[in-house]
């Protein structure tokens, strides 16, 4: 799949863009400050109804403007899908085939693009809500149970938590409910969890082989905030977690929140058997994030049945010439990729050749057809 | 722009209704002083009768006329089973399927500890007493399907329990008469859930 055409209004800094893209590399070029990640980020709005550098809905509105909107024509496999994301201060319209959805979790899934951008450095080495965000987005464009499950949790842990906050007047009935009923929407998430890292590993460990040149070994571990195992049937993970929260619950009257749970699960990542998020070198911890991120595309293919677009965020420039080659080979031909730079000198590779450029300017883009 | 004051307090009051902004309570108060006077006096004593007259119903807390209301009156009814529904609404949508011929006992409302309504705040204090009476057998729970209906429907499930009362949850699913490929994947999945052996 890829995105054919895309409109902006209001949109940051654009008053107004149409552009037109061909499923290749198209090169976004420009200095500094002209919009050039801008653009890659309505492209990851309009596929996924939110930003990945923010999660306050008005910024992507242009200054003294009361809406933003996002349109694109997506084609898959043997259809084109237009779709449309109107972004107001009260809230987001979202319409796919010009149809609006009631849900947001309707509209996303249908276009799915992976961004890599110099933030998912993060991803390693930042903090466990980073690494719960990515899971959860990610997890979120195939499986829309998945989106559901998680927002049913996030109101059951507002009332539990409310319910704790009240301490010794609580009402232990229904303390006892909604614990019953966070255990097993929690039981839910960490299976999906637990499944989708797995499958991401296995993509994510050869990609990082390769990348590393068979030196390093990459693993990837669920940590769930009770101690699950994979195995475990429903019925005794959710027994697990019923023991935790009974073990806890005196913390939690204290303390006025919910302390396990999905909201504070973790991820690790271990190369050659050392977590390195603690010991790896930087470079490590940017190979980490790029298998990862290579191995989302392998991952979407296999559950969609097509290749998602993939936006490189002014991260060409960061990786060494052989890291460098090894990403393009890896997309060559099959995904459609979106690069920003501030120039294409250093960046030497034959499909570079035959990308579409697009030169950014203060909110206007030109569009040359070739390159060199 | 000024407009005469009895104009304010008729917008001002249509506003107080649920759904009903400044503009379209101003197209309302304006078109009144166009309907005739007859008209306007049966609206004004229509509002007055409905909320004069008609009270919940102190055993099941359903809207009635005169207390109790008619379904608790109802000799040929079945007072072995109680349905407990949040809405008067309910009671109406229950009715109308002419299946089910036992009591019932609105909530108004459901548990929200975000919404500061605690068990004590809806009907169900009422609902304890009226277990006592031997008679009932059979409590169906038939709040709504999300977070708070369940929370509810749990809730009065482990105070009744205890009892040896039998305690049912309706069943959520599929809508009868539609087709599997347009239900939605959550529907869809619940329903597998709920699954029965035949």
């Amino acid at each position: 799949m890829y995105i054919q055409k895309l409109h902006l209004n209001h949109f940051r800094n654009y008053e107004k863009l149409s552009l037109s893209f061909e499923n290749t590399v198209n090169v976004i070029l420009g200095e500094n400050a002209q919009g050039k990640t801008n653009v890659m980020e309505s492209i990851f709005v309009l596929a996924m109804a939110k930003s990945h550098r923010t999660t306050n809905d008005r910024e992507l509105i242009q200054w003294d403007q009361d809406y933003a909107k996002i349109k694109g024509t997506v084609k898959k496999e043997n259809t084109l899908l237009p779709m449309e994301l109107v972004i107001t201060k009260k809230g987001k319209k979202a319409k796919i085939n010009h149809l609006e959805q009631n849900r947001l979790s309707q509209y996303v899934g249908h276009f799915n693009v992976v961004m890599f951008a110099p933030e998912d450095l993060n991803l390693v080495k930042g903090s466990p809500s980073i690494r719960r965000r990515f899971i959860d987005m990610e997890i979120g464009q195939v499986s829309q149970i998945y989106l559901h499950e998680m927002s049913q949790f996030h109101k059951v842990l507002q009332q539990r938590n409310k319910i704790l906050k009240q301490m010794q007047r609580a009402d232990s009935t229904l303390l006892e409910i909604y614990t019953e009923q966070l255990a097993v929407l929690a039981t839910k998430i960490s299976k999906k969890r637990f499944e989708y890292l797995h499958l991401l590993e296995k993509w994510a460990k050869e990609i990082h082989f390769s990348i590393t040149r068979g030196v390093e070994n990459l693993q990837i571990r669920y940590k769930p905030s009770v101690n699950v195992s994979e195995e475990d049937d429903l019925s005794k993970m959710i027994n697990m977690y019923m023991d935790q929260f009974r073990k806890v619950q005196q913390k939690e009257l204290e303390r006025g929140v919910t302390l396990i749970g999905p909201h504070r699960d973790d991820i690790k990542f271990y190369v050659n058997d050392r977590n390195v998020q603690i010991y790896g070198s930087q470079g490590q911890k940017r190979t980490t994030a790029l298998s990862v991120k290579l191995a989302e595309i392998e991952l979407i293919f296999n559950e969609t049945g097509e290749y998602p677009t993939l936006l490189l965020d002014d991260v060409l420039s960061e990786l060494d010439t052989y890291r460098q080659s090894h990403l393009l080979n890896t997309i060559q031909g099959k995904v459609q990729t979106f690069v920003t730079t501030t120039s294409v000198e250093g960046i030497d590779h034959q499909m570079l050749k035959d990308a579409r450029t697009f030169q950014v300017k203060n909110g206007k883009i030109d569009v040359d057809e070739h390159l060199r | 722009m000024y407009y005469p004051e009895q104009i304010t307090k008729l917008i001002d009051s249509f506003m107080k209704l649920p759904g009903i902004g400044p503009k379209t309570a101003t197209r309302l108060a304006f078109h009144v002083l166009t309907m005739k006077e007859d008209t306007v006096l049966e609206f004004a004593k229509a509002l007055v009768n409905a909320k004069r007259n008609l009270t919940y119903c102190s055993v099941c807390g359903h809207i009635t006329d005169r207390d109790p209301c008619y379904i608790c009156e109802d000799s040929h009814r079945d007072k072995s089973v109680i349905c407990v529904v949040q809405d008067p609404k309910d009671v109406i949508a229950m009715e109308k399927m002419k299946e089910y011929n036992g009591l019932y006992h609105v909530l108004h409302g459901s548990i929200s500890p975000m919404e500061g309504i605690g068990p004590e705040d809806i009907n169900i204090p009422g609902l304890l007493k009226r277990l006592q009476d031997d008679q009932i057998q059979e409590l169906i729970l038939a709040t709504n399907p999300n977070i708070e209906g369940e929370a509810t429907a749990m809730y009065i499930a482990k105070l009744v329990k205890p009892s040896g009362i039998k305690v049912t949850r309706i069943a959520h699913g599929l809508p009868v008469g539609g087709d599997l490929e347009y239900a939605d994947e959550v529907t869809l999945s619940k329903a597998l859930e709920g699954r029965r052996e035949l």
